[in-house]
Formats: C-alpha cells, sequence, structure tokens
C-alpha cells in the first residue's frame, strides 16, 4: 500500500437554504491511497456526492481539511483549484455530460486543450485514452451517434487522459443497462489493476461496490462503516 | 487558436438562432455604414481642399448675391498678388444633362489658370491647349466621362436651372484627380458662360491660391476691408470654409447620424446579448463540466466571449462586404444628384468592425461573467 492520495480529516460541508444552515457531512475522515479503488455507498442525500465534490475541488469544506496529492485544497485560490483539477483530476459523471458539439476524439482532448502539448502529442495522448477504452474508430462520432455505454466510455476517456492522480466516479453506471453497466466496471477494475488509477467511486450499486478493493458507507452525512 | 474549434462549433450549435443574430447585426451593421458614409460623402469637400491654400471670396450676403466684375481687377493688383495668385472668377452653373437627376458639379473658369490653381488635377498639355482654344470646350473628370459613356470630342449641351442658358459644350479632354469626389466634376470657360449670358458680368465667385499659409489673414482682412462699403462686400475665406458653410446648411446631420449610431449599436447589442444569454443558460451544465475538467472561470469567461465576437464579426464582414461591392465595386450611389461619389472609406470599415467589437464583448460579458462565477457544484446540478 502506497502513500495516501486523498486525506480527508475532520471534514464538515453544511449548505444553507435561505438562511437556515443545512448540514451535509459532518466529522468526515476518510484515506485513499496510492492504486487503491473504493466504492462510496450510502441511501440518497447520505453526502456522497458531497463528499465527492470536496475531494475533486469543485466545491469547499465548511470546515476540516481536504488534501489530494498532497494539495490541502481550503488553502488554493480559485485558479489554482481548476489547475489542480486538470493535472489531478478526472471525473466521470453519471450522465457522461459530453460536449455535444464536439465529436468523441474532440471530447477527450478537451483537458489536453489546457496543457502545452502539441497538436500531434495531444493527438496520441487521445487515441492512447480511446484506444484504452474500446473507442479509437468512433473517434469522429458525436455523442449523438453514440450509445450511452459508449458515451461514458468516451467519457472515462477524457478523464484519464490527462493521466491524473485520482479517478472520481460519480454513479458511473447509474444510467446504464446491464450490459454497458457490465463494461463500465470492468473497464474501471482494469484502470485500477493495469494502469494503477486511485478510483473513488459513488454507487448505490452493490454489485459495482464490489468491484472496488473497499466500501465506504455514509449515512446522513457521517461514514458508519469503511473508513 | 486551439480553442478556435470549441468556439466555432459553439457559435454553430443552434445554426437557425445564430444565422438569426448573424443577419441582424449584418444588417444593423449595413445601416451603420450606410449613414456613416452619407456623412463623410456631404463632408468629402472638406477633406479634399484640407490641404490646398486655394481662397474663395463670396459675397457677404451669401452665394445667392453676386460679385462685381470689378473686384477682379483689385484682386490682380499688387496689393493682393504679394499675397496671393492664379486670379479665377468661379461660378457653379448648376445645369443638369438630359434630365434633371443629372445635375452636374460643373464650372465656369478662367481656364488660363485651372492648371496651377488645382494642382490636383491631371490632364495632358494637348487637352490643356485645346480647351485654351475652343470657346466652347470643357473638360471632364473621368468618373463622368465613365457614368455617361461620354468621349472627348462628343458634344453635349446642359440645361440651366438657375442661370438662363444652355452651354452646348464639346468635351476636348478629360482628367483624373487624386480623389474620386473630383473627377465627376467639369470645367468649361468662363467667357463662354459670360457671352451666354448676354455679357452680364455675372460673377459669382472668385477663386485664388494664397501663396503662403500666413498670407491667408492677410488677404481676407485686405479684400473685405476693400469691399466693405462697395454694393457687393465680401466675406473671404479659404476653400475649406467654403465648403464647411454646405455641410452647416444640412442642419445637424452630424447629431442625427451620432444617434442613428447609438441607436444601431444599441439594438445591436441588446439583440447578441439576449442570443449569448440564451447560449449561457443553455450550457449551465456544460461550464460546470469544462471547469470540473480543468477550466479557470477566466477560461469559461474569454471563450463565451469569444463565441460572441466570433458572431459579431462574421455579421460584420458580411455587412462590410456586401457594402464594398454595391458601393465601390458596383458605384451604385443611392443619390446621384446628391452622392454623384457615394464609397465607403476605410475609417468607415474601421468604425463597423469596432462596434462589432464592441458589440461582441459587451453583449457577452454579463452572461459571461455569470457563467464563469457560477459555482460548479450548482451547475452540475442544473437541469435545463
Amino acid at each position: 500500500m502506497g502513500a495516501p492520495v486523498v486525506r480527508v480529516q475532520g471534514v464538515a460541508k453544511t449548505y444553507y437554504r435561505d438562511q437556515t444552515p443545512v448540514p451535509v457531512l459532518e466529522g468526515i475522515n476518510l484515506e485513499v491511497q496510492e492504486g487503491e479503488f473504493i466504492a462510496l455507498m450510502g441511501p440518497s442525500g447520505s453526502g456522497k456526492s458531497t463528499l465527492l465534490n470536496l475531494i475533486a475541488g469543485i466545491d469547499r469544506a465548511s470546515s476540516g481539511r481536504v488534501e489530494v496529492a498532497g494539495n490541502e485544497l481550503s488553502q488554493l485560490s480559485e485558479r489554482a483549484l481548476a489547475e489542480f483539477r486538470s493535472r489531478h483530476i478526472g471525473f466521470i459523471f453519471q450522465l457522461y455530460n459530453l460536449i455535444p458539439v464536439l465529436t468523441a476524439f474532440e471530447n477527450v482532448e478537451l483537458p489536453l486543450l489546457l496543457t502545452p502539448l502539441s497538436r500531434s502529442a495531444r493527438e496520441t495522448h487521445v487515441m492512447t485514452a480511446l484506444e484504452i477504452v474500446g473507442l479509437a474508430d468512433r473517434k469522429d462520432h458525436t455523442p449523438r451517434q453514440l450509445s450511452g455505454g459508449q458515451e461514458q466510455r468516451v467519457a472515462i476517456a477524457r478523464a484519464i487522459v490527462t493521466d491524473p492522480t485520482l479517478l472520481l466516479a460519480d454513479e458511473p453506471t447509474g444510467d446504464l443497462d446491464k450490459r454497458s453497466e457490465e463494461e463500465i466496471l470492468v473497464l474501471l477494475k482494469r484502470l485500477n489493476t493495469e494502469f494503477k488509477k486511485a478510483i473513488v467511486m459513488v454507487t448505490h450499486d452493490p454489485k459495482a461496490a464490489a468491484c472496488a478493493a473497499r466500501t465506504v458507507m455514509l449515512e446522513k452525512g457521517a461514514l458508519v462503516a469503511g473508513a | 487558436m486551439k480553442f478556435l474549434p470549441l468556439i466555432w462549433r459553439n457559435a454553430l450549435r443552434n445554426r437557425l438562432r445564430t444565422f438569426l443574430t448573424l443577419a441582424g447585426i449584418a444588417f444593423l451593421l449595413f445601416v451603420l455604414i450606410f449613414v456613416l458614409t452619407a456623412l463623410t460623402e456631404m463632408q468629402a469637400w472638406e477633406g479634399v481642399a484640407a490641404p490646398h491654400l486655394r481662397v474663395v471670396v463670396q459675397h457677404a450676403e451669401g452665394l445667392t448675391a453676386l460679385l462685381t466684375i470689378d473686384l477682379e481687377n483689385y484682386l490682380k493688383s499688387d496689393e493682393i498678388q504679394r499675397h496671393a495668385k492664379n486670379v479665377t472668377k468661379f461660378n457653379w452653373y448648376g445645369g443638369y444633362y438630359q434630365d434633371r437627376d443629372n445635375l452636374l458639379p460643373e464650372f465656369a473658369v478662367d481656364v488660363g489658370v485651372i492648371r496651377e490653381l488645382f494642382t490636383e488635377l491631371r490632364f495632358s498639355d494637348d487637352a490643356y491647349r485645346r480647351l485654351l482654344a475652343t470657346k466652347n470646350g470643357t473638360l471632364v473628370g473621368v468618373g463622368l466621362m465613365k457614368k455617361f459613356g461620354w468621349e472627348v470630342g462628343r458634344k453635349i449641351t446642359l440645361i440651366g436651372t438657375f442661370y438662363p442658358a444652355n452651354p452646348e459644350l464639346e468635351i476636348v479632354g478629360t482628367f483624373t484627380a487624386t480623389d474620386p469626389h473630383q473627377e465627376v466634376q467639369m470645367f468649361f470657360r468662363w467667357d463662354y458662360f459670360d457671352e451666354l449670358m448676354n455679357q452680364q458680368k455675372m460673377v459669382s465667385t472668385y477663386w485664388m491660391e494664397a501663396r503662403t499659409l500666413e498670407d491667408i489673414p492677410k488677404l481676407k482682412e485686405l479684400i473685405d476691408a476693400h469691399t466693405k462699403n462697395s454694393p457687393a462686400p465680401t466675406e473671404t475665406v479659404t476653400e475649406r470654409e467654403f465648403a464647411a458653410q454646405f455641410s452647416a446648411m444640412m442642419g445637424n446631420v452630424k447629431a442625427i447620424v451620432t444617434g442613428i449610431g447609438m441607436i444601431v449599436l444599441l439594438i445591436m447589442v441588446m439583440m447578441t446579448a439576449n442570443t449569448m444569454a440564451m447560449a449561457a443558460r443553455e450550457r449551465v451544465t456544460e461550464v460546470a463540466v469544462m471547469r470540473t475538467l480543468g477550466f479557470s472561470g477566466a477560461g469559461i469567461l474569454a471563450i463565451l466571449v469569444a463565441e460572441s465576437i466570433l458572431v459579431s464579426l462574421i455579421g460584420a464582414a458580411f455587412a462590410v462586404g456586401v457594402s464594398l461591392a454595391i458601393f465601390n465595386v458596383l458605384r451604385l450611389s443611392p443619390n446621384p444628384v446628391y452622392f454623384p461619389v457615394f464609397m465607403v472609406e476605410t475609417s468607415t470599415v474601421l468604425v463597423a468592425l469596432g462596434a462589432a467589437l464592441f458589440c461582441g464583448v459587451f453583449s457577452s460579458l454579463v452572461p459571461a461573467i455569470r457563467s464563469a462565477r457560477r459555482k460548479i457544484s450548482d451547475g452540475l446540478r442544473q437541469v435545463v
């Protein structure tokens, strides 16, 4: 087991509806080791996605520390957070969230536009990512021309193309049929075992959670098991 | 440049909406170009006159009153010739050719001095010799020659409007000029004009060239003082001031044109802002996804503003292209009498492009800033 990629210490998150505080997470402590694959489970409203957003640096904790790849996220400015996300985070959404006007190739290329890579280097990276997810032959297809499973595979290619430190997946199989779900889980497992990617996956599905090495349970904003 | 495909695809996301916005911008900018060109053309003479030292002596009551022929002797006297040279009588004949719509800028002048007085006109020695030798000869600008399909040697008859005479002129030569506005003029002999007017010696203005810039105030002082108590008191002005009188006659056209320009710009900004607001609203989730991928708020802002600028500039390119094709290539004029030349100038094109750029930036700023500032987690949750 390597050094922790994610270290969450005493994290709380409170939203405000009008002026009423709504606590979502409280006293969360969690570590994810390098190359570890963990599943984050819990009922709706338990704070799984909120915790994932805090780790991704797309939301800020109300208190406590979130450290990812050596970066204490509360200390980073918005600009530095954006740079942190582009370097260290690969995010996979439940609804794929591909840009509909771009082809599969261009969608995967999108995060690389933020890097100083040349056009040919970007092309090499994109094609490698598309080959890993088995969609190199669909590179010129737009999201509308792909099935849900294929879209999610393109989204995974987009998440891995920058070779991020950590992959975060928010219910990646939640919108897929059974066959596509299996394909995506196999792919995630492969990214973890073959490419040694640390993965944190939010899921409702025990079958999906079974792919992970460890399952962490959240309930009413607190970790109840697996931390 | 690497973001250009993304910006381009986003701009074409809703083709009908983009087309309508483009068409609206193009139409409004065409109106702006048209109005600005009209204003420029109204003031063109001032621009032509600016570099010269020409001085015009007119009646103090204005152009409808005539000067005396005796004044010419004074203007050619040593007292004035120390400060000026190339004095000529100068009457705008104000006749038309064949049709009242063809009211032409024809001038009756002392042709012996026009070569020295109007140095910007270029004509051959041969043409000039024929003009001096032919009493009813006329020297015609190449613009007019082309417009009416005339050729040298042709005889044309002008119909007088306020002078009751119809000169029958023979085209003895043509001239070109540095400014195309001068190429639609024609000159003929003042003595022929006077003959047609039964030697009434009607002089509407005298023109001359000051020897130096410093001589101009002296000329004004001497000539106007000389005629002060005469039946025809004068007002001596530079050619530029003379031209400016005509601009002033048009009233506060500049203010009207500026007003139209501002309204055009305002409509453009509102129209484009509406499009950009819709585009930004449709892309709330996409923007959140892009920011999750690592795009900064400033980066998102730049992409959205660039998209708006792209749409505005394409609209501007259409407007400029169509305007140049109509007015500069096909040489069409909205009113050939008032605008014998109606050409879009480079400065007008730059103003149109500037307006498009302003519209692109200003119309997208609010939606772009809102998109860039929205919390990513809120954007990801939003269902559009």
